[in-house]
């Protein structure tokens, strides 16, 4: 009897689970297709979501701003690495010297109020009254402990081999002299060369500023207990749950907070990151890819914000190792056969431009007169001829297989290169690897050609033009009447995957490396653009937008392709 | 009765499995390819500062020098420090964070599974070839064969953006502050412990979702098994003995049956919550929970060393240990077994 009953219990229950099944089943078919379906389910959950925190708002509680990305930080210190990770959250809790205007490439005052670059030295005044978020009050002391800290591995506090990040040479140690204090509010930096790029270093996350006393008191653990100037404080580092949650800063300097709390969440997977800011969960996401960018569209409590950015995604050929890529007119051919039109607006989904020169937009010496090569088959052929390979040859791309922002699906990326070539008789042979191993890979010119892609660390042209495509050996190392140099050469920047190394171009990159005055460095850089296009080491693929998706009750946000997130100016409706 | 003796030989037999899985995995990663030190430096990095991390990090030393040095901080459990996912932090500070979460899911999953997959299994058997016993079996193949990235994602569709029941994602609002509670890491015993109700309720309602995925899975397999078990001990002489000397049905099955025929679903039970506790990927991954097992994922992607050997063996050891508890657990059931 007993039994009986638990039998029809059973079988309710399965046919409440199959119905359920077959809900969840044509719920998934009408959301994929109609976008209806989608705009009105975000509505409903996105308006109840919302009622909620209105209402603890209205409990006197605090207005929390949840922002959702990728990956949690490895770290909460600037100096402990290089990711973008990291800098999403250190550029809340720290200043630096100088900034850059939110949502713009252009510098503006930070913790200096005063700054200026002459000859081999910089200049710069301090703002007075800045407080730590640990009291103290902010001195040129602290910049030169935090600068030694990041690379004099003689200074007492010297965080380590094994914990600084490449950023201390790369932004600071490799430019810096000595540092000159005159009283609190004043120093002089000298520097190793004159270097132009300098005071925008000065504006990179990796060159914010430490308290001292904090340097004293935490050493190498201020990787979890930050002590700076910025707009927000830690209230809590949660790597269990992968939250980092931070307070708004009373006493900051600058403008705002105007949020009590900002809350960093971690969804690995775009689509989920993308469905919680639909239902409410979350005010403001990034790192978006094409699919989750229409997921945001469709979304009606959201919005998708888009702005251009400042990275490049290309293809090198490797001049050392292929003899058919010192030909010119061969590296032409590539770039007229490829269809790079195509592969911005279908593979990329039209969330990127395609690009013509190294430089991207909205950096200076960007040459707005240059387009990009035309997709051209027949002229690609003629080329080949006029080389002597009309019969075509084979050669290797290496690729990396997960995304990147400069190229979101590497792999079909390839195989279109793969087919556009095939049609003017170059076969092309993939080959795929994980990141690591491929940069590994091809920054020991084991390629014949690849992929590779650069996001700006400081909106300067030679961020671009001098770390990419100069190959930084001495004199003796080139040969004459030869634009390219072997991998093997003493010193040689491996950041050049292509080898190339043409004497006109480094003439005009080391001049404006070292030229301050900016209508004269536009010039150089619009020249060496010239050249870089018209010598084409590179394919010269894309330049991928920024994309956000920001939720209806938030205003103030602005995307910024370099440094930020600014969440300082944001408020909630 | 459990002997010292038979859970002393099985304890230390962990003791060569253990080495077996740490050398393994010492070499898979370093006959892998990819330096470390490049990828921590990164791409700004000049060879000469890539050589100075390299020499920080000892990875000049020739490898037997690395390898016995791995092998005396393991046996002291010590991994040394995280490279990349959580910089200079120790694996052990790590794991001890990433553990509890995925035991969590996996406690809440396993639950499910066996409290709905042991009746099922046992219906089903009572009455076989009956339409509950057909429909317990789609019900129980439907499980195993629809993917978690498939069924994930519905969920999450229907309880979450459509109904707006259930959150999308995570382990608790992101309003709360479960960190400043912890006492064991599992969100629904801590907000327990700190007798907050609100926060409790918040982890509960996120853990519906992926427990039930987890769940579903589990009881598919459970049921199956426990199913064909038990037809197997039905037939048994002694079963009939017992009915005819008049005991009833249902007494007979569960007294007799169900102690002879958990021998098979017990080892299914001990593989299946091994497995989890090296973490649900996929589950971790839809609901972004991130659990020990996406760590591992996460450190192989970028060449976390010291995670990725940490979390290895961890997960090795855990697993050697349920399955200690399964062995023990069958000398309960059986005590001949211990012979």
């Amino acid at each position: 009897m007993s039994q009986d009953g638990n039998n029809v219990s059973r079988r309710r229950f399965l046919t409440a689970a199959g119905t359920a099944a077959a809900t969840a089943a044509l719920a998934g078919c009408s959301g994929g297709g109609g976008e209806d379906t989608t705009t009105e389910s975000g509505e409903t959950t996105g308006e109840g979501e919302t009622d909620q925190t209105e209402q603890t708002e209205d409990d006197g509680s605090a207005s929390v701003l949840r922002y959702g990305r990728g990956s949690h930080s490895p770290t909460l210190d600037f100096q402990n690495s290089t990711s973008g990770e990291v800098a999403k959250v250190t550029e809340q809790l720290y200043d630096t010297l100088i900034n850059f205007e939110p949502g713009q490439s252009t510098l503006t005052q930070g913790l200096a109020t005063e700054y200026s670059l002459e000859g081999q030295s910089a200049s710069i005044t301090l703002r007075e009254g800045v407080t730590f978020h640990n009291g103290e009050e902010f001195t040129a002391e602290d910049f030169v402990a935090t600068y030694r800290r990041f690379v004099d591995s003689d200074y007492e506090y010297y965080a380590g081999d094994d914990y600084v990040s490449a950023y201390g040479p790369f932004t600071l140690g490799s430019w810096i002299d000595e540092i000159q204090v005159d009283g609190d509010y004043s120093m002089t930096i000298q520097l190793t060369q004159s270097y132009a790029p300098f005071l925008r270093n000065l504006a990179m996350f990796a060159a914010a500023v430490h308290s001292l006393a904090a340097i004293e008191e935490y050493g190498t653990d201020l990787s979890s207990n930050p002590v700076g100037t910025g707009p927000f404080q830690l209230s809590n580092l949660d790597d269990a749950n992968e939250l980092i949650r931070l307070e708004a800063n009373p006493d900051y300097w600058g403008d705002g907070p105007n949020v009590d709390e900002v809350v960093f969440v971690t969804i690995g997977q775009n689509s989920t990151r993308a469905q919680s800011l639909a239902s409410g969960e979350l005010d403001i996401i990034d790192g978006l890819g094409a699919q989750s960018s229409v997921q945001v569209e469709n979304a009606s409590n959201a919005n998708l914000v888009r702005t251009e950015g400042i990275n490049i995604g290309y293809m090198a050929f490797n001049m050392a190792s292929r003899e058919e890529f010192r030909d010119r007119r061969v590296r032409q051919a590539v770039s007229h056969a490829i269809n790079t039109e195509a592969i911005v607006n279908e593979i990329y989904s039209g969330f990127a431009t395609q690009a013509s020169q190294p430089l991207p937009p909205n950096v200076l010496g960007h040459n707005d007169d240059i387009d990009p090569y035309p997709y051209d088959p027949e002229e690609a052929q003629r080329l080949l001829e006029e080389a002597g390979y009309g019969d075509g040859f084979s050669f290797e791309l290496a690729t990396f297989q997960n995304p990147r922002g400069y190229n979101p699906s590497p792999i079909q990326t390839a195989e279109t290169v793969a087919s556009n070539l095939g049609d003017i008789g170059i076969e092309v042979d993939i080959n795929q690897q994980s990141f690591g191993p491929f940069l590994e890979y091809t920054a020991q010119g084991r390629h014949d050609a690849c992929f590779l892609g650069w996001y700006t660390d400081n909106a300067d042209p030679d961020n671009f033009m001098y770390v990419l495509l100069h190959p930084q050996v001495e004199e003796g190392e080139l040969t004459e009447g030869q634009d390219w140099v072997s991998f093997d050469a003493e010193g040689y920047n491996t950041s050049n995957r292509s080898a190339w190394a043409n004497r006109e171009y480094m003439d005009l990159v080391e001049q404006g490396q070292s030229t301050y005055d900016e209508a004269e460095r536009e010039s150089l850089y619009n020249e060496a653009n010239q050249i870089a296009h018209d010598e084409a080491p590179w394919v010269y693929l894309d330049y991928a937008d920024e994309l956000r998706g920001v939720s209806n009750r938030v205003s103030g946000f602005q995307v910024a392709a370099i440094s930020g997130p600014y969440l300082n100016l944001v408020s909630l409706n | 009765m459990i002997s010292t003796r038979f859970v002393l030989k099985r304890l230390l037999l962990l003791v060569p499995v253990l080495v077996g899985v740490a050398s393994l995995v010492f070499s898979i990663l370093h006959l892998s390819p990819g330096d470390p030190a490049l990828t921590i430096a990164g791409e700004r990095a000049s060879e000469e500062f890539v050589r100075q991390v390299e020499e920080s990090l000892g990875l000049n030393d020739p490898i037997w020098v690395q390898y016995g040095r791995f092998l005396a901080d393991a046996a002291q459990f010590q991994f040394g420090e995280s490279f990349i996912i959580q910089r200079n932090t120790p694996v052990r500070e790590v794991l001890a964070n990433k553990l509890p979460v995925t035991l969590e899911l996996a406690l809440y999953g396993q639950l499910i599974g066996i409290s709905l997959g042991i009746p099922l299994g046992i219906l089903s058997a009572v009455k076989q070839d009956s339409i509950t016993d057909h429909l317990t079996r789609i019900g129980a193949l439907a499980g195993i064969s629809v993917p978690i990235f498939w069924s994930g994602p519905l969920l999450i569709l229907l309880f979450a953006q459509m109904l707006g029941w259930l959150p999308t994602s995570g382990r608790i609002s992101v309003l709360y502050n479960v960190e400043a509670i912890r006492v064991t890491g599992l969100v629904t015993v801590d907000t327990l412990l700190a007798g907050n109700w609100d926060m409790f309720v918040s982890a509960v309602r996120h853990m519906i979702l992926p427990a039930s995925v987890i769940g579903v899975y589990s009881m598919a397999l459970i049921s199956r098994m426990m199913r064909s078990s038990m037809l197997e001990v039905i037939r048994q002489d002694y079963m009939r003995t017992a009915r005819a000397k008049g005991q009833g049905a249902k007494i007979t099955v569960l007294k007799h049956g169900f102690r002879n025929a958990m021998i098979p679903v017990i080892t299914v039970i001990g593989i299946q919550f091994g497995g989890l506790l090296g973490g649900a990927v996929l589950t971790e991954t839809v609901f972004a929970i991130g659990g020990i097992g996406t760590l591992l994922v996460e450190a192989i992607k970028v060449g976390d060393y010291p995670i990725v050997q940490g979390t290895v063996l961890t997960f090795a050891f855990l697993f050697t240990l349920v399955n200690l508890g399964v062995d023990v657990t069958y000398s309960v059931l059986d005590p001949r077994i211990e012979q």
